[in-house]
């Protein structure tokens, strides 16, 4: 310590000081951790929940910016569709030309393989709620799990082979009533929403044997279009046809979801329903 | 007393001097300014995608729902993820942003990423070379020829490595603190975050959750970083007692801590990993309540593994110092 140069006489207090400043801190932080973990006590009250911010009413045409929700299963969530975009991207895209104002997606809050009892369940959520209560427009496809899990006999849907269109035509009567749970508790969180249901289309269409299928999935637009009517403020947008001449054309390689020119047409329908 | 707070004094500036702590200081100060980079690209991201934080937390909340059905994630991936949507939804359901971008909130996730590799990194810069460095010199022969016992120059060394990661940890923060402000504002301070989400099987138990500030938050996860950061020390200590050169102690560490990563990571299905010190690093996942890296592991084990492992490695370096014999 004999050689220590002159600037470092003033090196050690400081250092030592510090250092020994640090070291209590970080003892202290340690002690702080373990008593939190093992005598919890909240240390700060919570702020005060604000009101989530909800739909105002009136035409499409007057509100100045759009806020959309989409809501449904995986065709919702652009299964199948390679660019990644699904139908609701490219609506929201072909949304703002048609009206020339700001057109915003709050959320897509598609779930894979879900079905009309989940998405009822989903909409208790909060998260949920607050999305869909502030959309202009709710996009909706639902449904499709629902009745392909009835129709299913065992074994893969995707490779259709095992599709019973009487086991469908059988069930479809009590299947079909859950969508009155959607429509009344979607205006129920929303009074003021555009709501837009993409309607089912039969992705069999070119197998013989599941071809009758398409009469249930008629069955089933039909009555989602009553309650569309009587909602009055609902639109069902069909599919069904598109699919019908041009199979290969529009569905993906799991021959069940569209693909990414399905999905291009089916957003070009909503905006059509929409303007 | 006298003597011993001399051989600190004498150390503390000994390591100043080598500039290892000067060259921790520089790394921080280029690497921090990257993140924070990154960081606010992300929020400036977000915030033209989303229409409000609880728009973005929500379709957090759906594209991890999505994840969990496919069948190609692993289960551990699942479990981490449910985990994750469940805490998430318990933030929204409160009202409370989990991730406002602020100084604070940067601070603290810069901490919870570098537990692991980085600060351990850092202090072995420091750590490694501490007698090894002493014998490649040949100074060891000088120091040991003192009239000074042994186990004081060793008891010295290990204050000051002490010392030293407590400096290392406090500047990491004060710097990620400093450096993200000018880009996400200093405020935060008192914002709330939950803490205590508990694992009951694959389901979060909310029943001890509770609210603390973010400053509070941050002060523990500096405790829990500096504990295994101490850890990872006294083990190095102890490598650079055994082997004669930097380069060497360094590496082996260096190895330890890596493959603790990668195990922590994949070794889930392994149940004894759990007893290796570098898998219970990262401390501040009980703080943060995600599932730990192997299923069992809760906050008294890794402090009492790292205990362990810090003690068995302190005693071993005394006795190893204390009897070893001074060649060349």
């Amino acid at each position: 310590m004999s050689h220590m140069r002159p600037s470092e006489s003033k090196l050690w207090p400081i250092l030592g000081f510090a250092a020994l400043a640090c070291t209590l801190l970080m003892l202290s932080g340690f002690v702080l951790a373990l008593r939190d973990a093992w005598y919890p006590a909240p240390s700060v009250a919570l702020p005060e929940a604000s009101a989530p911010p909800t739909a105002t009413a009136g035409s499409l045409a007057d509100k100045p910016k759009l806020l959309v929700t989409a809501l449904g299963d995986s065709l919702t969530r652009g299964t199948g569709d390679e660019t990644g975009e699904g139908y609701v991207k490219r609506t929201i895209d072909l949304l703002k030309q048609a009206f020339g104002k700001p057109v915003t997606l709050v959320n897509n809050l598609a779930v894979n393989g879900l079905t009309a009892v989940r998405l009822v369940d989903q909409l208790d959520e909060k998260g949920v709620q607050e999305s869909v209560g502030r959309a202009d427009i709710v996009l909706l496809t639902i449904g499709g799990n629902d009745l392909f899990q009835i129709a299913q006999n065992g074994g893969s849907v995707a490779q259709g082979g095992d599709i019973s269109p009487e086991l469908l035509k059988r069930l479809l009567p009590q299947t079909e009533p859950l969508m009155d749970d959607v429509f009344a508790k979607l205006r129920k969180i929303n009074p003021n929403a555009r709501i837009v249901c993409v309607g089912l289309y039969n992705p069999f269409y070119d197998l013989p044997e599941a071809r009758p299928v398409s009469a249930s999935i008629l069955d089933w637009n039909d009555y989602v279009h009553q309650l569309a009517t009587a909602d009055g403020n609902a639109t069902i947008v069909p599919t069904y046809d598109l699919f019908e001449a041009n199979v290969k054309t529009y569905l993906s390689s799991d021959h069940f979801h569209p693909n990414s020119q399905g999905y291009a047409r089916i957003a070009e329908r909503i905006v059509q329903a929409l303007q | 007393m006298a003597n011993l707070l001399a051989l600190v004094h004498n150390e503390t500036i000994k390591v100043w001097r080598k500039k290892r702590f000067a060259v921790v200081l520089l790394v921080l100060l280029v690497l921090i300014p990257v993140f924070v980079y990154a960081q606010a690209k992300i929020a400036r991201n977000n915030a033209e995608k989303f229409a409000d934080w609880r728009a973005e937390v929500q379709q957090r909340i759906t594209d991890n729902t999505n994840a969990l059905s496919s069948d190609r994630i692993p289960d551990e991936w699942k479990k981490w993820r449910r985990a994750l949507v469940q805490q998430l939804q318990y933030y929204l359901d409160h009202d409370v942003n989990p991730n406002t971008p602020n100084a604070v909130t940067f601070t603290s996730s810069f901490l919870e990423n570098s537990v692991t590799l980085f600060i351990p990194l850092m202090v072995l810069a420091i750590a490694s070379d501490l007698v090894s460095s002493e014998r490649s010199a040949g100074t060891i022969k000088m120091l040991l020829t003192r009239p000074v016992r042994r186990w004081r120059i060793l008891f010295a060394k290990w204050v000051t490595l002490i010392l030293y990661v407590s400096l290392i940890v406090v500047s990491t923060t004060v710097l990620a603190y400093l450096i993200s402000g000018l880009a996400f504002g200093y405020e935060g301070w008192g914002e709330p975050v939950f803490v205590g989400f508990g694992l009951n099987g694959t389901d979060i138990d909310t029943s001890a959750v509770h609210a603390v500030t973010r400053g509070q938050f941050l002060l523990m996860e500096m405790g829990l970083v500096w504990y295994s950061a101490l850890i990872v020390a006294f083990i190095a200590l102890l490598v650079s007692v055994l082997l004669r050169s930097t380069a060497a102690s360094l590496v082996t560490m260096m190895a330890a801590v890596i493959s603790g990563a990668i195990l922590a990571n994949m070794a889930s299905s392994w149940h004894s990993a759990k007893y290796l010190f570098n898998v219970n690093l990262d401390l501040t996942v009980y703080l943060r309540g995600t599932p730990p890296p192997i299923e069992g592991m809760t906050l008294g084990f890794s402090l009492a593994v790292l205990g362990v492992w810090g003690l068995a490695a302190l005693a071993a370096a005394f006795a190893v110092f204390t009897k070893q014999d001074v060649m060349n």
